[in-house]
């Protein structure tokens, strides 16, 4: 049973080799493999979460028990965010035929084999793999959109990224050329003895600003604006809900197995406050909807690197907390950003253009200021909470500037709301107004209802939320998982 | 300005760089992994050439990740070329030497390509080195005379089933109860051409594919250049 998690992994890369051939023959039968493929693969991780199985597991690759292989290590957050992808994979799914289609749906597939692939991985360069995988068919679907301006956003992002893949590496050769292993669970074991100085804090540097580009870190995630702004909003979705979210999970699982260097976390918690301030402040700037969203994505990001950087089960769940609820909204408010792009002026009055989007703006809003009951209110105060409870003037410097944050959000947003709510400019006539279109104004609505259900279920997603938060923090569990437990054949 | 900031991002890089290096233990690799691979490979894999166990049995979902991200890439540049149409490219014909050269040198070329593929498990060499070397033969061809067009259909159904068989090989494994990728049939042939169960197998997959895969890229980025 659990041998077939490896699955949701591979049938999508299945489909994405097949799909250019089967599309040539018939476009009405390849159309259908993909959503397919990704529906089979929430079965799979749904009923693996469901069949209760003892979590975690480790799974070794080609039969090679790790450390000399490659392994899958599955817990409660792996099997979360996996299930996420494919979930995600399937509502973002490009579902538009022109003579592109085969190659735009194989881009997709491959994206999201290689976003379950960060997810579930246990080996330090197999995820470096999986990283490039996601950058390359990142590339493809941006620049599918087909404007100029996706091209230049497409070359902006591909160096950037591209020097980010350097670091990247350069931070695994330095721990490869210490410790002579890549396998997570035996660099953690090997960790306290031999990364436990300046080379090992350089490497985790290298690393986290590497990777830092996919999860809009401070310095490097300048591309997020004009790639968001340009690409299809379903790419954008993608891209700000989920992958910037799989980096993220990279840097956590670094963090607590690997580096428990004092200089790391630090370090992180800087970027995270310089990161809220220049993505809130220039959000408030913003006269694009998209263009506001990314930033507002970049401060938000800011702020789960802030929770980050408290590194107990209590942090932890913060993080947890933010990522998910970022997931659901910034996934939502893009969707509504689908037909809602351009200038925000041109959004005069479109509130009675299109009552509902409107609603479920000023709903995705409220929650992301942190207005109880919702579930933002719950993610922010654990979040507040934590911080207030850490000594060193850092944490309350933090605590602060995530305080102010919040208002410049609510003034941001706020404004966006009255112009919806607002009176129509005099001289255009309301049909002329912008409005979701109504595939997107489905998908937004249904990011809209699972946020009502966490606010109503708030209690059982909590306790759930801080099980997988004890599960992903705890070290020694998923080492004595990984080197002791099912290894040879299983 | 920017270039000033640039000037010390890259000296700051840089001696970054040389601090870190001069802290390295050079020629004295740690073989914690790397010496247990080494000592355990003939037997697990049956495959002489250490590379090639690892990188097609004890780290076989890199390459199919690495496989993965070459499609990708050409996706993507399928997608970006398909709409561009540059009018650069004057045809101009090869001459005698090159052309008749480029039409000699295809039978060899593929000789040695597939030879290499074959050998992958034995020698230096493998999926990889051999693939782009049977690009290479299409290519020389298409370079000699710029008219000429490649069978593009042809191409994406070899590329497209040798990825998939990759993965059917995997998935193989799984269906017979062992882990996905496991290498099977290992027999007591070590050294031999017919030896190390499936990996040869998944180097003729990996081979083909990366093969049609840059063929058809090269002719891809020939024919942009040439339509009007």
């Amino acid at each position: 049973m659990s041998d077939l998690i490896v699955l949701p992994l591979v049938l999508p890369l299945f489909g994405a080799f097949l799909l250019p051939i089967v599309m040539r023959t018939s476009i009405s039968i390849g159309a259908w493999i993909g959503p397919a493929i990704l529906a089979y693969g929430c079965w799979i991780l749904g009923d693996q979460w469901m069949s209760g199985t003892a979590l975690p597991f480790s799974l070794a690759i080609g039969g090679f028990a790790p450390p000399m292989g490659i392994n899958l290590y599955i817990d409660s957050l792996a099997l979360l965010f996996a299930f996420a992808v494919q979930l995600l994979g399937l509502l973002f799914w490009p579902f538009k035929i022109d003579q592109e289609t085969a190659r735009r749906q194989a881009l997709m597939l491959l994206l999201v084999a290689a976003s379950t692939g960060l997810a579930l991985s246990g080996d330090l360069f197999n995820l470096y793999v999986f990283y490039e995988l996601v950058a390359v068919a990142t590339f493809g679907l941006i620049a599918a959109s087909g404007s100029s301006a996706a091209y230049a956003s497409t070359i902006r992002y591909l160096i950037l990224s591209g020097i980010g893949s350097v670091l990247t590496l350069l931070g695994i050769a330095l721990i490869y050329s210490q410790t002579g292993t890549l396998n997570l669970a035996h660099l953690a074991q090997l960790a306290p003895e031999q990364l436990n100085n300046k080379l090992g804090l350089t490497a985790f540097l290298t690393i986290l600003i590497g990777v830092g580009v996919k999860a809009e870190l401070f310095p490097v995630n300048t591309w997020a604006p004009e790639v968001y702004a340009t690409a299809a909003s379903r790419v954008s979705a993608f891209l700000a809900g989920l992958v910037s979210k799989l980096a993220l999970l990279i840097i956590l699982r670094l963090l607590v197995l690997i580096f428990h260097q004092p200089e790391a976390v630090q370090v992180m918690l800087v970027l995270g406050i310089l990161g809220v301030i220049t993505g809130e402040l220039a959000a408030w700037r913003a006269k694009d909807v998209r263009r506001m969203l990314a930033f507002s994505s970049i401060g938000q990001l800011g702020m789960i690197f802030i929770a980050l950087a408290i590194p107990e089960q209590g942090g932890l769940l913060a993080v947890l907390a933010l990522t998910f609820h970022h997931l659901l909204i910034k996934s939502g408010l893009f969707m509504l950003a689908d037909g809602w792009g351009g200038a925000i002026e041109k959004l005069r009055g479109a509130a009675k253009r299109s009552p509902l989007a409107a609603a479920i703006f000023v709903l995705f809003s409220l929650s992301l200021i942190g207005m109880p009951p919702l579930p933002g209110f719950w993610a922010k105060f654990t979040l507040i909470t934590q911080l207030a409870a850490q000594t060193s003037p850092l944490y309350l410097i933090g605590l602060t500037v995530f305080l102010l944050a919040t208002v410049i959000e609510a003034a941001y947003l706020f404004r966006l709301a009255a112009l919806l709510y607002g009176p129509a400019a005099e001289d255009t006539p309301i049909d002329t107004i912008p409005k979701p279109a109504g595939l997107s104004l489905a998908t937004a609505s249904l990011f809209g209802i699972g946020l009502l259900a966490a606010a109503l279920f708030i209690a059982p997603v909590g306790d759930l939320l801080n099980h997988v938060a004890g599960q992903a923090a705890n070290a020694d569990l998923y080492i004595n998982t990984v080197l002791a437990g099912t290894g040879g054949s299983q | 300005m920017r270039n000033l900031t640039g000037l010390l991002f890259a000296g700051g890089l840089g001696f970054m760089l040389l601090a870190i290096a001069s802290g390295l233990d050079f020629g004295a690799p740690p073989m914690l992994v790397g010496g247990a691979i080494q000592s355990a490979a003939p037997q697990e894999t049956g495959a002489t050439n250490l590379v090639t166990s690892v990188v097609l049995g004890y780290r076989g979902i890199d390459t199919l990740g690495e496989l993965s991200i070459l499609f990708a890439a050409a996706a993507a540049a399928g997608l970006v070329l398909g709409r561009r149409h540059t009018t650069a490219g004057t045809l101009t014909e090869g001459g005698f030497v090159l052309k008749h050269g480029g039409a000699m040198l295809f039978p060899l070329l593929m000789t040695i390509g597939f030879y290499i593929i074959f050998h992958g498990h034995l020698t230096p060499g493998g999926g990889f080195q051999g693939g782009v070397i049977l690009a290479a033969a299409f290519f020389l061809p298409l370079l000699a005379r710029p008219g000429a067009r490649l069978h593009h259909g042809m191409l994406s159904v070899i590329e497209g089933f040798a990825g998939s068989s990759f993965i059917l090989i995997g998935l193989a494994a799984l269906s017979e109860g062992e882990a996905f990728l496991q290498p099977m049939l290992v027999q007591d042939t070590l050294g031999q051409l017919v030896s190390a169960g499936t990996l040869p197998l998944l180097y003729l997959a990996v081979g083909l594919k990366v093969g049609a895969e840059l063929a058809g890229l090269l002719s891809h980025l020939a024919q942009t250049e040439s339509e009007v």
